[in-house]
């Protein structure tokens, strides 16, 4: 299945691209695509013990199972306000 | 209940946000504004930006928002942020409560706030008068 990933803040520097499509197995958890992006973007790596996800704008755990079309953001700590 | 949530790039007025709040004819109005702070942890800011994931933290406003008329006797909520660069003095946020009396739009308002800075997918990031910028938060991965 393919699900877009979208990065921001100092993710988005960090990796250097904002969005990209992954392809990944049938059944695919929200923990398989962090580990896929950490693989594809090392920059991240410092991150992995902060980075939360959201599918389809909303909150979701690592455990969240994941559709084709879903959109996955992987966000660092927010600091709106 | 009436709920005005909104993402903008331009300057925020705390006007129409009192207009639109008193339109609701209750007792108490509260409007807290964040704004850009000018020394922070003995470094100076020159201006913050903000980033935000649009769709996702406008659906979290609204529901912060939602779950704020659940929680508190009020008549009219609205949430507003900028992003972009906020210079220093500017308002970066905007939460307005109108409520029948005023406990309720104290209690929302703080409550709102604080919600808001744990759970709505937007990022400030300093820009402090040495040149240097940083996102909030990434100081523990120096």
């Amino acid at each position: 299945m393919t699900v877009i990933v979208r990065l921001f803040a100092a993710l988005r520097e960090a990796a250097g691209t904002d969005r990209w499509e992954a392809e990944l197995p049938g059944g695919a958890t929200v923990r398989v695509l962090v580990e896929a992006a950490l693989d594809r973007h090392p920059q991240l790596e410092p991150f992995r013990p902060v980075i939360r996800a959201a599918v389809n704008d909303a909150w979701a755990g690592l455990d969240t199972g994941l559709h084709d079309g879903d959109e996955v953001a992987l966000l660092s700590p927010v600091s709106g306000g | 209940m009436e709920i005005w949530i909104d993402i903008t790039q331009d300057v925020l007025h705390p006007g129409p946000v009192w207009g639109w709040l008193a339109a609701s004819e209750g007792g108490g109005v509260n409007l807290f504004l964040g704004a850009t702070r000018r020394m922070t942890a003995g470094k100076e800011t020159v201006q913050l930006s903000y980033e935000a994931h649009d769709t996702m933290a406008r659906k979290e406003m609204r529901r912060l928002a939602e779950a704020a008329g659940e929680r508190f006797d009020v008549l009219r909520v609205a949430m507003l942020h900028r992003t972009g660069i906020v210079p220093v003095s500017e308002a970066s946020v905007i939460i307005g409560v109108a409520s029948a009396h005023r406990a309720a739009a104290f209690e929302a308002s703080r409550w709102l706030i604080d919600e808001l800075k744990v759970s709505v997918p937007i990022w400030k990031q300093e820009h402090y008068a040495d040149g240097s910028t940083e996102w909030q938060g990434e100081d523990w991965l120096r």
